[in-house]
């Protein structure tokens, strides 16, 4: 497992040379309350995250909670609650990390060969991610908006900087899209 | 590669549970201290040849015996060989300073240095000696900060007692 500067590190030594390029790691120790508050702000609200993202996979697609689809009955059901809150944390490791090996290594490899076993099917799993992608964006802009989230609004209240955090955001979506294209 | 960051991922992963509060406490300490650490990796990045190229003087001087005949020192192709070992330590302190651990040096330095070196029947005296003389020649402010040159001592001294 490597972390971002690990990774600078392991970079460097393929060809013996010193690690060149400080400022990029100076910027992310810079930043690294950000990245906390990003990081913080998927782990507090990963129950909603992932339940949301399964309901409206399932809205989309209610073949899915009728006898033979793949979210009948409640056990598979919850298999596949767990699964999403399994990607999750991974992605939210590699946010912490600053580097997506974790995500690779321990969730990601052999993961489409799993569900081609077990019958899972990937494009609604992708779909899945793609909601918990939008939500994990909203979060970390601390933007949620208002008429989708409705009654279930939340705000993390974390001080807001002008960018909104543009650099985090575009991080943390290259994780999710590194997980759908793991599946497809 | 083992890290604070990455040693907190492990034991998160481990439970089975999101970063914690707590979690995020360890990583926002690992990286208040990381700017002295990036400022001494700079440096050193910055300086490598001309450290090694002091250390190693250094270290022939202490031990000249190194120059005869058949000695580990003795001709240009051995001369070389010693600077870039040296270089290679330093290297080695460099990454240990980005990563913020002793990682790199434990991984690609010391595992199986006492066994290389007695196969190839050098002394790791004048590894001690190059060494403590690049302890002893860092000097802050002039080279970097104070807090930058405790941590790039602190890792030296890490590699010399390894070696001794």
């Amino acid at each position: 497992m490597l972390d971002a500067f690990s990774k600078a590190v392991v970079t460097a030594d393929a060809s013996t040379a010193c690690v060149s390029d400080i400022n990029a790691l100076k910027k992310f120790v810079s930043e690294g309350n950000r990245r906390l508050d990003a990081v913080n702000a998927i782990a507090s609200n990963a129950s909603c995250m992932v339940s949301d993202a399964v309901a409206g996979m399932i809205c989309e697609n209610q073949g899915l909670i009728q006898a033979g689809g793949n979210c009948y009955p409640n056990r598979r059901m919850a298999a596949c609650l767990r699964d999403a809150e399994i990607i999750l944390r991974y992605v939210s490791y590699a946010l912490l990390a600053g580097d997506a090996s974790v995500l690779d290594d321990r969730c990601l490899n052999g993961l489409k060969e799993t569900y081609a076993a077990l019958g899972v099917p990937t494009t609604s799993t992708v779909r899945a991610v793609q909601i918990m992608k939008a939500q994990a964006v909203a979060h970390i802009q601390d933007n949620p908006s208002e008429a989708l989230a409705g009654a279930k609004l939340r705000k993390m209240g974390t001080p807001v900087v002008a960018d909104r955090c543009a650099s985090l955001v575009s991080e943390a979506s290259s994780y999710f899209d590194r997980v759908i294209a793991a599946l497809s | 590669m083992k890290s604070v960051v990455t040693t907190v991922i492990a034991s998160a992963d481990a439970a089975g549970r999101f970063p914690s509060t707590s979690d995020l406490e360890s990583v926002q300490g690992s990286i208040q201290r990381a700017a002295a650490r990036l400022e001494a990796a700079e440096k050193l990045a910055g300086n490598l040849d001309a450290v090694a190229k002091e250390a190693y003087d250094a270290c022939i001087k202490k031990y000249p015996y190194l120059n005869n005949a058949g000695e580990a020192n003795s001709t240009d192709t051995f001369k070389t060989k010693c600077q870039r070992d040296i270089k290679h330590y330093l290297r080695l302190i460099q990454y240990c300073l980005v990563v913020g651990g002793t990682g790199p040096l434990d991984e690609w330095g010391i595992a199986g240095q006492r066994e290389v070196y007695r196969a190839l029947g050098l002394p790791t005296a004048p590894y001690v000696e190059a060494l403590s003389f690049a302890r002893n020649r860092g000097c802050a402010p002039r080279d970097m900060s104070a807090q930058a040159l405790v941590e790039y001592n602190a890792l030296l001294d890490y590699a010399i007692n390894s070696l001794s």
